[in-house]
């Protein structure tokens, strides 16, 4: 409609522009002021239309706009602003556990010492802090979560000894189902091996993981990967490198002159990567039915030895979780659970070069069961059993050790528990051969203590 | 020639309308969550729980399945107000799913869609046993939140996936139309309990005794979580004496001793109701939840 205008306008512009004006005649020009003064017009007119028309379709857009406001409106306006602290607050953790035993035992402070060889067990006749425990966890931001752990601990001599547990970062949300984790922390070994003295069913640390990976589990620096498979089931797959020395490596570079099978150990450094500790990891979580869930996993841990140059020691675990959990439960309960581990490690002691050169084999397995029988009550049993090849008796942490133990636990509430268990144990390296062991342990929580990995 | 291009061609277009297809993977904590979902997302979506509705959902147990569901969903539901606060932060770090954190589109806190009960306005202690500062959380529990729950839900899945738009709004209106013709019907069914004094196994019915206008004035645990003893049992029969309680309700999963034990002492009735979409068989959606309830309270 508006185009022939248009069209007129841009051939008087164009004469206008070409044509010189007094080339032109007066009527001719009226004529054309007159034509150009009513194209002005109708221009006007059509803008003006124009205008009405978006000032139109503006206001139903905005009609549009505020309706679709009212729309959430509704959702939105019961809203209660302080009910999202519920979640923010646990983005910053702070809790202090504390875990204290009393009991006895039918064998001497010096002989218990190799019965509950576990830095966090209670080991003397009479009162043991077993473990005060200081957490911070939380959010570092998008793409970080992190931890840091602090033990504080009553040695013997009554001297108050503090520990960086752990301290480490965790990444949030890696592509293709990855994770990344460093800093110092705990080995992803098995299922015990990650857990803290308050989380454990039993007042003590199992044998086998005593004798493998020392009093304070195995524990360093490093770093580690891992990665939710693709699988129609849970399953995940750890590839870790830690610094293979220390008090908390026991099995690898630990210890300059000690001792292990009769080898005397040196102080040995790292070189390069080959010298490093390497863990790997395969868990698997199915759940059998609506109330069975399994985990089973397979893992292994590589690294230098501290008995020679050039000698290696290696590890290999399994582990089984199985849980049945009432259709109806309360608060959790009942439930039955059993744990099992197997551990085997070859240790090469003494460089080829050494005429008391050996290699050492060790094993030990601990399978726990544990009935949650009402809600808050937990009635637990172990049975362990550790040996050596070779003539082991009188090695405190090679000899044959069979060790059974059944608890009471009550959970007074979420944060506190007492526990009661006897401790049977059958040694080689004891002239007393068995011993009887009765610990009462009591924990509590305070403040919001991380919650524990699955 | 052009029949060798065409079949990877096709291959191609089938595949793109098999991805188009795809639904929007939701999961929830609860299966009340995961019920007024497939209310509102139906075919569109598809919808997991992670607890089941027999249980407690304070105290999920915890299993390593949960976190490959988190890992794969498109949007996560939660009841919120701490409700999940034992299990999901752990779980939420192990998950690996940026979509799915707190704050993100996919990550959806149902508990700030209702207006909550029993907000703490005086500092709150342990010794108070398990109080919920910001709120009661078992809102579910009136249909009138179950509406405001459905439109929450249907926004999120609007703006997850604004092709189908239509579709939510059509099947968020069908479901409130749904409500709004029982609540009428499930109101009368209880006008008998109207005014009325309950006591409560736990602090987990105030909504719905907000919704059909009864009372709980006392709960068998003394404190929210911690187990009733001789002492608070036996100060609870003569309450339930003086002040003539007629009806205890309780969730199927708490230990009955208790309830017996004041059934003895008072004659007091004892109504135990689903609290969940699948605490019971026959519950399979959120209207035959109130359904089941009613059916249980009618008798009372």
């Amino acid at each position: 409609m508006g185009s022939p205008y248009f069209k007129k306008a841009a051939a008087v512009s164009i004469a206008l522009l070409f044509n010189p004006i007094t080339a032109l005649a007066s009527n001719e020009t009226d004529l054309l002021l007159q034509q150009l003064n009513q194209m002005k017009q109708q221009m006007q007119r059509i803008q003006n239309n124009y205008e009405q028309q978006i000032n139109a379709l503006e206001k139903r857009l905005g009609d549009l706009e505020s309706k679709q406001a009212d729309n959430t409106k509704v959702v939105t306006t019961p809203v209660a602003p302080s009910s999202t602290t519920g979640t923010s607050n646990t983005d910053f953790q702070i809790g202090l556990t504390g875990l204290f035993s009393a009991g006895g035992s039918s064998v001497d402070n010096d002989a218990l010492e190799g019965l509950q060889a576990g830095g966090h067990d209670p080991n003397k006749n009479g009162f043991t802090v077993q473990n005060v425990e200081l957490s911070i966890a939380g959010t570092v931001g998008p793409y970080f979560d992190a931890q840091a752990n602090l033990i504080f601990l009553i040695d013997r001599e009554g001297e108050t000894v503090v520990e960086l547990e752990e301290a480490f970062f965790t990444t949030r949300s890696l592509p293709y189902g990855l994770q990344l984790k460093g800093g110092q922390y705990f080995t992803e070994f098995g299922r015990q091996n990650k857990q803290h003295p308050h989380t454990w069913a039993f007042v003590d640390q199992p044998v086998v993981l005593s004798r493998f990976f020392g009093g304070d589990g195995l524990r360093s620096q490093g770093i580690r990967a891992s990665w939710l498979m693709p699988t129609d089931w849970y399953s995940e797959f750890y590839f870790g490198m830690q610094n293979p020395k220390g008090e908390t490596v026991t099995s690898f570079l630990n210890a300059p002159d000690e001792e292990i099978g009769g080898h005397t150990l040196i102080n040995r450094s790292t070189r390069d990567l080959s010298d490093l500790l390497y863990s790997a990891r395969w868990l698997n979580g199915i759940d059998l039915s609506d109330t069975v869930s399994m985990n089973v996993g397979l893992s292994g841990l590589w690294g230098p030895n501290a008995s020679g140059t050039t000698t290696d020691t290696r590890i290999l675990g399994a582990d089984l979780y199985l849980k049945w959990q009432a259709e109806r439960s309360q608060r959790g309960f009942p439930f039955v659970s059993w744990h099992t581990e197997y551990l085997d490690r070859r240790y090469e002691a003494g460089d080829s070069d050494d005429p008391t050169r050996e290699v050492l084999k060790d094993r030990g397995i601990f399978s726990q069961a544990l009935w949650g029988f009402k809600p808050g009550w937990v009635a637990g049993l172990r049975a362990e059993y550790a040996s050596a090849k070779g003539n082991t008796s009188t090695d405190p942490l090679r000899d044959t050790r069979k060790r059974l133990s059944p608890n009471l636990t009550w959970h007074l509430n979420e944060n506190s528990k007492l526990r009661l268990q006897y401790n049977r144990d059958w040694t080689e390296h004891l002239d007393e051969e068995t011993a009887n062991s009765l610990w009462f342990q009591y924990e509590f929580n305070l403040g919001s203590h991380a919650a524990h990995e699955f | 020639m052009n029949s060798i291009i065409s079949i990877p061609l096709g291959v191609m277009l089938f595949a793109l309308s098999l991805s188009v297809q795809a639904s929007i993977k939701v999961v929830t904590t609860t299966q009340d969550l995961a019920a007024i979902a497939k209310a509102v997302g139906g075919d569109y979506i598809s919808v997991q729980s992670l607890t089941p509705g027999t249980r407690d959902p304070h105290f999920a147990s915890a299993k390593p399945s949960m976190i490959r569901k988190v890992y794969h969903a498109d949007l996560l539901l939660v009841v919120g107000a701490d409700m999940e606060i034992g299990w999901l932060p752990p779980l939420l770090q192990s998950a690996r799913n940026a979509r799915v954190q707190p704050g993100k589109t996919g990550y959806l806190d149902l508990s700030n869609a209702a207006p909550l009960l029993g907000k703490m306005n005086h500092p709150v202690s342990r010794s108070m046993g398990d109080v919920h500062a910001n709120g009661n959380p078992h809102y579910w529990l009136d249909p009138r939140n179950g509406i405001r729950m459905a439109m929450a839900i249907a926004n999120r899945l609007e703006e997850l996936d604004p092709d189908n738009s239509q579709a939510y709004q059509q099947q968020l209106k069908a479901f409130m139309d749904k409500i709004n013709n029982k609540l009428p019907l499930w109101k009368s069914a209880l006008a008998h309990l109207a005014g009325k004094p309950v006591i409560a196994y736990h602090n987990s019915f105030i909504y719905l005794a907000d919704a059909f206008g009864f009372n709980i004035v006392d709960e068998v645990e003394p404190k929210p979580g911690i187990s009733p003893s001789a002492a608070s049992l036996s100060a609870l029969v003569s309450r339930i004496k003086t002040d003539k309680i007629g009806i205890l309700i309780m969730e199927p999963y708490y230990e009955r001793r208790s309830a017996q034990y004041l059934n003895e002492q008072t004659r007091l009735r004892i109504a135990v109701l689903p609290q969940s979409v699948g605490a019971e068989d026959n519950i399979n959606n959120y209207i035959e939840l109130f359904d089941a309830i009613v059916a249980v309270l009618k008798k009372q």
